[in-house]
């Protein structure tokens, strides 16, 4: 009996222990396999758990502040709320959006739209902003409801904002993201993404030193995303700010004079190289780019006719036409193919041996008798060809790139050339080689020769000078840092008394009865300059008019003149395209500044 | 000694009275409470509700009564209740189909107003005893009183699973069977029923529910879909992993304390143990858990009487096979079906039944 029972008692226990021994074996399985994680493994899933917890966010600076040379804010930056959404927490969207709609008052549908354009394109997890600028009104309705809405958080960041918008619009820019171009060309724009970078003007020329640098900050956030404590805080370095030699009482008056034509204008302080005023006209509100909430208007802005966004002063390259002709009777003097008293007869009309067609002078029968200074004074064309033309372009065009013709002037990249003619030059785009009669033009500033009117600016600043060639600057000071004035070259004549002799003539041009400029004559302050009249197109083959119907194709007003003539302080160039008289358009516009600028 | 049963249990209730103290297994009871106050601590970190810990408390105390009581009573009195209780159990797990609280999308619990209750928890508790019972009323078990047992273990597998509740269900079946198993239901039938059971995996495997076997597929590919399917395992590995030799610290494991870890006062509950307290921690609780199972398998390898043998010896296995096979899915080596960590998950009729279990293993223990 006690066999059987110890028998049957033996094969009980000996099938409890079979039918334990897969869950033991499952257990020292399970042992085996923590003991991977939590020992082998146990850095990469401590690195994975960090990761899980911690956020690192960016916190973006504080972009630089812009201000005219006596210290008036250009250029400020203004908290903006955005509504940011983590796609982490919301459960259902399409209930969370229409929360948000009737919360804020808005179109359902242009949010849902919104809502799942922005989820289909980037990681699906990574918080974005669905509502920018919040208004006042928006912000304390979401604020009272955060716990409703799960998921929505309001962040605020800075805009950008111009106070004088269109007056300062062509010299500061605007801000915008960093695009995929800009990040090709500049690798370490990355480092900076999310925030917004200048596209144009200073806020492009000058970002490096505006942008600041980007803090950070190490939060631990739940698996929700809900912020659950700060972690780290590296702040964010603002940017530097800039004063910039633009003043802005003269630069808004001049801008006011306008009127809304289209053109620029430049003034610069001779003796630095400080710009005073920069125009360009007709402009835009910055700040429509700055903060982009209607893209329609800025659709609108880009292809306006008028190219609004295009700045003339700096790449706008136009006809020198009459203010280049001091240069060209300068070069010939230094070359002594004419001496300053030496007469030609002006008759109207330049005959080339060989030529069959004559070079017209604008005025019909001529300026008579004319020597340098009366040529410069009456603006005499068919003096100045027979100059050119004895003087020939490989004399002429190295003369006028001394003056910084045909090459920036150094103050910003994006400044155009304008082109500096030469025989090689015509070989190479236009496949031609050069004609006497392409001499001839440039004599008085038309053909293939075009400057931009702040290179004009800069050329008549060494006339203002005798000699000194400055560079143009537009910032005084970065940071605490003033910038330096610098001398690019000092232009000798083999006769100094030439500098004088040519100022002379251009005092000439607006105190002379006979000169071109006399409309501006004022004998307080005492202005030597130029007019010019730009041919848009040329009048050899078409009666002018019959062009003038067109009033694209009138020609372009220049004036270009530097004052107070005893002591020069500002070279101003103004220029109205389409506004035909140079004298009576755009000689009213240098006057002014002039007067403006030497009361100060 | 038939004859005068009376005299007989009286006198032997007077004798084991004498010595209940004695022979009461301290190992069993302090392991038992040590992890069930570990386990209201761990609740408490996982889910930061006191709340939550201390309705989990309160079942705790009536668990313990419970297991008081029925350690001191006396198995051969309760007998005859056990096996009649199958019934009423089986009713509850029939009327949980019709009439399921209507908190949860499962038809798993009974609501009671005050509390909830599982009835396939206690069905896979009453199940084994009651078999037990039934299958050594006689000296020899009969072959047709197995199949008996059998046919009613499918029934409860079948009530239970389509519930849904996988993870019960299968501990149904493996709570009725081993009675049968252990009482010596023949070999050459456990194999043929085995080899059954390998043939049937692609039937099961179609009448499985998707998320059943997204589950399934998820185990061996957790990294395809992180945000999904994937979520829990792979966090709950990172918990684990991250938790390193000693752990993070009581309530500084930032998997669980920032809800990384799904279900972590529940299911997950061993993650979050991991994950504060490192390997050293599981060290410990597996060899407490060692300790218990030891102790509890040595009344069945000690005891004389079948009943007591078959009892605990089920579960014995029962009570491993939750704790093995709950491990292994929180790691990632076994899908992810609901099962709690004995003792230590939140959930008050899981806990209640397992006291219960202790109980009547130690009532069983006074018979060795």
């Amino acid at each position: 009996m006690s066999l059987f029972e110890s028998k049957k008692d033996s094969n009980e226990v000996f099938r409890i222990i079979v039918f334990l021994s897969p869950f033991i074996f499952l257990l020292f399985s399970a042992f085996l396999q923590i003991l991977n994680l939590s020992y082998f493994k146990a850095d990469d899933f401590k690195t994975q758990s960090e990761s899980n917890r911690l956020y690192q966010s960016k916190i973006f600076p504080q972009r630089g502040f812009i201000y005219d040379s006596n210290n008036i804010l250009l250029v400020e930056n203004n908290i903006q709320q955005d509504l940011q959404i983590n796609p982490n927490i919301i459960e259902n969207p399409s209930f969370f959006l229409k929360q948000i709609s009737d919360l804020l008052e808005l179109n359902y549908s242009k949010i849902e739209s919104d809502f799942f354009i922005r989820a289909t394109g980037k990681n699906p997890n990574e918080p974005y902003f669905l509502i920018k600028n919040l208004s006042e009104k928006q912000i304390a309705k979401i604020s009272v409801n955060l716990e409703k809405i799960k998921g929505a958080e309001i962040i605020s960041s800075f805009s950008r904002n111009v106070l004088h918008k269109e007056i300062m619009a062509p010299v500061l820019g605007y801000v915008g993201n960093i695009s995929k171009q800009e990040i090709f060309n500049n690798p370490e724009l990355t480092k900076y993404s999310g925030l917004k970078v200048g596209k144009t003007g200073i806020e492009k020329d000058l970002d490096s030193a505006l942008r600041g640098d980007i803090g950070f900050r190490i939060q631990e956030r739940d698996s929700y995303g809900k912020l659950v404590r700060n972690i780290s805080i590296e702040p964010p370095k603002k940017g530097k700010n800039l004063r910039l030699s633009i003043d802005l009482e003269l630069q808004k008056k001049l801008f006011y004079e306008f009127k809304g034509r289209k053109g620029a204008l430049v003034a610069i302080e001779p003796k630095t190289g400080l710009i005073r005023a920069l125009i360009s006209s007709p402009t835009y509100d910055p700040n429509l780019l700055n903060t982009i909430n209607d893209y329609d208007e800025v659709r609108n802005l880009f292809s306006d006719q008028d190219s609004p966004l295009f700045n003339r002063a700096l790449s706008g390259q136009y006809p020198p036409a009459s203010t280049l002709k001091p240069f060209v009777g300068m070069a010939a003097l230094e070359a002594k193919t004419i001496s300053w008293e030496k007469e030609i007869l002006d008759s109207g009309e330049y005959l080339v041996e060989g030529d069959e067609r004559p070079y017209r002078g604008w005025k019909e029968g001529g300026h008579g008798k004319v020597d340098m200074n009366k040529a410069i004074i009456e603006s005499s064309d068919v003096y100045f060809y027979s100059l050119a033309y004895d003087l020939t372009v490989s004399n002429l065009s190295p003369f006028l790139e001394k003056f910084g013709f045909g090459e920036q002037s150094g103050l910003t990249i994006r400044e155009g050339t304008g082109i500096l003619p030469s025989r090689k030059w015509k070989l190479g785009y236009k496949g031609e080689s050069w004609f006497k009669g392409d001499t001839i033009n440039m004599g008085i500033g038309q053909g293939y020769i075009t400057a931009t009117p702040l290179q004009i600016a800069v050329a008549y600043s060494a006339l203002a000078n005798k000699g000194e060639l400055v560079q143009p600057r537009i910032i005084e000071k970065i940071g605490e840092e003033n910038t330096e004035t610098v001398i690019k070259k000092n232009i000798s004549l083999i006769d100094d008394l030439n500098w004088k002799r040519i100022e002379k003539s251009l005092l000439g041009v607006v105190e002379a009865s006979n000169g071109t400029a006399n409309n501006i004559y004022d004998r307080n302050i005492r202005i030597a300059g130029k007019t010019g009249t730009a041919q848009v197109k040329s009048i050899i083959e078409t009666e002018y008019e019959l062009l003038r119907v067109d009033k694209s194709l009138r020609d372009h007003a220049l004036f270009v003149g530097y004052g107070p003539v005893e002591e020069p302080k500002l070279v101003v160039v103004a220029i109205i395209e389409n506004g035909e008289s140079g004298s009576a358009v755009a000689a009213p516009l240098v006057r002014k500044a002039i007067n403006l600028y030497s009361k100060k | 000694m038939k004859n005068n049963p009376l005299s007989f249990s009286v006198n032997l209730k007077i004798n084991r009275n004498q010595n209940q103290i004695l022979s009461f297994d301290y190992w069993i009871v302090l392991s038992v409470i040590a992890l069930c106050f570990f386990g209201l601590a761990m609740i408490y970190s996982a889910s930061n509700s006191l709340e939550m810990t201390i309705r989990q408390g309160i079942y705790l105390f009536v668990g313990l009564g419970g297991m008081f009581f029925l350690a001191f009573s006396n198995f051969r009195q309760m007998e005859v209740f056990y096996l009649h209780s199958f019934w009423p159990a089986l009713f509850l797990l029939v009327i949980v189909l019709f009439f399921p609280s209507e908190n949860s999308e499962t038809k798993r619990w009974i609501d009671l107003g005050l509390f909830t209750f599982q009835p396939s928890e206690l069905i896979r508790f009453i199940l084994p005893i009651s078999a037990a019972s039934f299958l050594t009323r006689n000296l020899k078990t009969e072959m047709k009183d197995m199949w008996l047992v059998i046919l009613l273990t499918f029934l409860c597998f079948y009530l239970v699973a389509i519930q849904p509740d996988l993870g019960t269900s299968l501990i149904v079946l493996l709570a009725g069977m081993l009675p049968v198993i252990i009482s010596g239901f023949p070999w050459v039938y456990i194999y043929s029923g085995a080899f059954l059971g390998i043939l049937s995996l692609p039937v099961i495997w179609l009448s499985l529910y998707e998320y059943q076997k997204q589950r399934v597929l998820t185990l061996f590919n957790p990294e395809a879909d992180i945000y999904g399917a994937g979520w829990n395992i792979v966090q709950s590995k990172i918990a684990v992993g991250s938790g390193g030799l000693f752990g993070k610290g009581f309530l500084n494991g930032s998997q669980s304390q920032l809800n990384f870890i799904p279900e972590s006062h529940s299911d997950f509950i061993f993650s979050v143990i991991a994950e504060e307290f490192g390997l050293a921690g599981v060290c410990m609780l597996l060899f407490v858990y060692g300790i218990l199972i030891f102790r509890l398998l040595l009344v069945a390898f000690q005891s004389t009487n079948r009943f007591a043998k078959i009892v605990s010896g089920t579960l014995s296995i029962v009570l491993l096979a939750y704790i093995s096979i709950n491990i292994s899915m929180v790691i990632g080596i076994l899908p992810v079906v609901g099962m709690p960590l004995p003792f230590l998950s939140q959930g008050g009729t899981a806990l209640i039944v397992n006291l219960l279990t202790i109980g009547i293993i130690l009532s069983l223990r006074k018979e060795v």
